[in-house]
């Protein structure tokens, strides 16, 4: 439990900032709310909460404007958590920051889980030179990795995507980002690749490549690393 | 003055002739003439002036009137002078010979000029003829036409085919208003100045544009198409002179048959728009009440369960209890409003298809894990064939599809029944079947499961019956095919087809190897 982390909500609604604030607080985190973009910004930088849950549609600045601005100073993660469902809202939001995205309406629960992951995704900076997933451990330095101390056969792009994916665990990559990162500019627009790459890695670790738990599928959005 | 006004036309149309026709004529009449030498003799000259004659008359058969007199005059001269005793001179010394050379003369005369008028009769006669067929391959065509587009394409062709002229239609959009691009004529897109000459021509019913009196500064003539009841629109044609006489009355029977064909294609699609309205009108009701109704029956479970839970006091059980309805009944809203959304997305035309290469198989998946407590009481059989390829598909479109119909097949099946779900491509298309073996469908309502909200009879409630219309209207932006059909043993098997490319991952395989 995180015990006294404290969680920023931005959210113009009431009822639903009351309802973050029943559930976080009832699992022991401290919440703190503003009802708008110009409060928000002001209680980040007075509170420095562990987290910032931000709503896209406020009333005096766009939830996106906020993001970039938080972004500029503001490092540890930021949930989205907006009616806005289109995936290009999400892509958005997530390019421009954001380590997760939620949709009203959401169950706690799930909440829940995003805010943990993210919030030890920021804690263990992956800066690590061995990961550790699960059965699975990623050696960065060497480009290698193993499942229980097996040693499994990645080809360098796949290695390349597995070791981006797991260094940004918690977080939802977009298709974009990683075809930026592991192809380059010039292959944004070729999705086939990662799928292709991801169906192959996903039968090296996962346990049954159909339910994936470690390469989870994000929706027309990306892929995230899972527990 | 009568005679001066023959001349005239003589003239005219002798200079219409073309100088080699009076060259012909006068070679044919010296030819004769050479011919005729033998019968120089006092016996002889009678004869003469019949083969004289005769030569005017087959040149009078295809020459015009001028040649024709230049003949007439030289063969009656020329007839005097080498014939008619005494030879080589104009002088005539017979009384009877007089009389006879003047006869030569007029009945030449005559004889030429009559056949060339008959010809020009014959040749109008046919001209006509040609108008008459071409109307009536015209109207032939027009009451064959079905719907506007075609009526127009036909109008179009027709004249370019009998005027040979360019042009296009700008048509009114059922409340007088024209429609500022050209219908059809689609490389055609009017510019600011033909849009307002357009709607004069529209508004005053008569001609404008280019040759007329009215915005001549420009490279069209606008005709107005007039009905009795409604006017259609207005023609515009890139022609290089007004009609005039025949061919504009011609024209103008053309511009009628056109218009009235347009016009009976236009009323019958305000009618059919009229109905159409009556039906979209009377489908909202339906859909306002049930809506109403759908909402109301979660609202009322969140709100007495939860009254419930504030205002007494229940053992814990009873309370998890209460709590899962609340939670069931926001599930059955959630879903509610998702629809509708998707439903207004498609009905406001906004479904924007963003398609990206997906593995089928983690869609699938997704949904699958979405409907996991639906799915529960099923037996679920899913099959993905090994040789899928990727596709490329919008993949919200396609979950929201799956969903809806795995979502169904839970709301009918029998409960432990098995439902099954198999993804194949073949030839170029992603092939989705989704099969349960709940009641099946109606033949009746077979027919038009996919083009109004349905909800079966005996079906659950918790439905608005809109989802058969998403999956369809989902389908059909991504250009693919959505059928149904019962099954043989009951139930009903939804089959879907898309159409996806290959996608280029060759480079891909070399490095993977």
């Amino acid at each position: 439990m995180n015990e006294n982390e404290t969680i920023l909500v931005i959210d113009d609604e009431l009822q639903i900032r009351r309802l973050l604030e029943i559930t976080l607080s009832a699992h022991g985190y401290k919440v703190i709310h503003a009802a708008n973009g110009k409060e928000g910004l002001i209680d980040a930088a007075t509170h420095h909460p562990a987290l910032i849950i931000l709503d896209l549609g406020l009333p005096d600045i766009e939830g996106l404007e906020i993001l970039k601005k938080l972004r500029e100073w503001f490092s540890k993660p930021v949930i989205i958590l907006s009616v806005r469902n289109s995936e290009e809202d999400i892509i958005t939001a997530l390019d421009n920051g954001a380590n997760d995205y939620l949709t009203k309406p959401f169950r706690s629960g799930e909440l829940l889980a995003r805010i943990r992951a993210a919030i030890r995704a920021g804690e263990n900076k992956n800066d690590a030179p061995v990961l550790q997933v699960g059965r699975l451990s990623i050696d960065m330095v060497n480009h290698i990795a193993r499942k229980d101390e097996e040693l499994l056969k990645l080809t360098s792009t796949e290695f390349a995507v597995l070791s981006l994916l797991a260094k940004n665990q918690g977080r939802v990559l977009t298709h974009q980002y990683i075809l930026k990162e592991v192809w380059g500019y010039g292959y944004l627009e070729q999705t086939q690749y990662l799928r292709v790459f991801v169906a192959q890695l996903r039968k090296k670790i996962e346990e049954d490549p159909s339910k994936p738990k470690l390469l989870v599928t994000e929706s027309g959005i990306g892929y995230r690393f899972g527990e | 003055m009568y005679i001066i006004n023959i001349i005239k036309k003589i003239v005219a149309s002798g200079l219409r002739s073309g100088i080699n026709q009076y060259i012909f004529s006068v070679l044919v009449i010296g030819l004769t003439v050479l011919l005729c030498i033998p019968l120089s003799n006092p016996q002889g000259y009678h004869v003469v002036s019949y083969i004289l004659l005769f030569a005017v008359s087959i040149l009078a058969t295809f020459m015009g009137i001028g040649p024709v007199f230049v003949a007439s005059t030289l063969s009656a001269l020329v007839w005097n002078y080498f014939f008619i005793p005494p030879h080589y001179t104009f002088h005539i010394d017979k009384a009877e010979d007089i009389l006879m050379f003047g006869l030569f003369f007029i009945i030449v005369l005559v004889n030429g000029i009559l056949t060339t008028r008959v010809r020009r009769q014959e040749r109008l006669a046919r001209d006509r003829e040609e108008r008459t067929n071409a109307l009536f391959q015209l109207t032939k065509g027009l009451s064959r036409a079905v719907g506007i587009d075609e009526v127009l394409t036909i109008a179009i062709g027709e004249i370019k085919d009998n005027f040979t002229l360019d042009s296009f239609f700008i048509l009114q959009d059922g409340n007088s208003i024209l429609i500022s691009s050209g219908r059809l004529q689609k490389e055609k897109i009017l510019s600011q100045n033909e849009y307002v000459i357009a709607e004069w021509v529209f508004k005053n019913g008569e001609n404008a544009g280019a040759f007329t009196n009215i915005h001549s500064e420009t490279d069209y003539t606008f005709y107005p198409l007039l009905g009795t009841r409604v006017n259609p629109g207005v023609l515009a044609v890139k022609q290089e002179k007004l009609f005039k006489g025949v061919q504009k009355a011609f024209w103008d029977t053309f511009l009628t048959q056109i218009s009235n064909a347009l016009e009976r294609e236009f009323l019958g699609e305000l009618a059919q728009k009229a109905r159409f309205l009556d039906e979209s009108d009377r489908l909202y009701k339906t859909l306002f009440n049930s809506i109403s109704h759908e909402l109301r029956i979660p609202v009322a479970t969140i709100m007495g369960a939860s009254d419930s839970l504030v205002n007494s006091t229940h053992p814990a059980n009873i309370q998890s209890a209460l709590c899962n309805e609340i939670f069931t009944a926001s599930l059955r809203l959630n879903r509610l409003i998702e629809n509708l959304l998707n439903m207004s997305r498609l009905e406001s035309g906004r479904i924007s298809v963003r398609l990206d290469w997906y593995d089928i198989n983690d869609l699938v998946n997704k949904v699958a894990e979405d409907l996991k407590d639906e799915l529960k009481p099923f037996s679920l059989a899913i099959s993905v064939s090994d040789n899928m390829p990727l596709v490329k598909i919008d993949y919200g479109l396609i979950e929201q599809v799956l969903y809806n119909l795995l979502f169904n097949a839970t709301q009918h099946a029998p409960v432990a029944s098995k439902i099954e779900l198999v993804v194949r491509y073949k030839d170029g298309e992603m092939m989705m079947e989704v099969m349960d073996r709940g009641p099946g469908f109606s033949d009746e309502a077979l027919k038009d499961v996919f083009k109004k909200p349905f909800r079966p009879e005996e079906a659950k409630t918790g439905s608005l019956g809109l989802g058969l219309l998403i999956i369809k209207g989902f389908i059909d932006a991504h250009k693919g095919s959505v059928i149904v059909e019962n099954r043989k043993g009951g139930g009903t098997m939804f089959t879907i087809k898309i159409p996806t490319e290959n996608p280029d991952i060759e480079n891909l395989k070399l490095e993977s190897t």
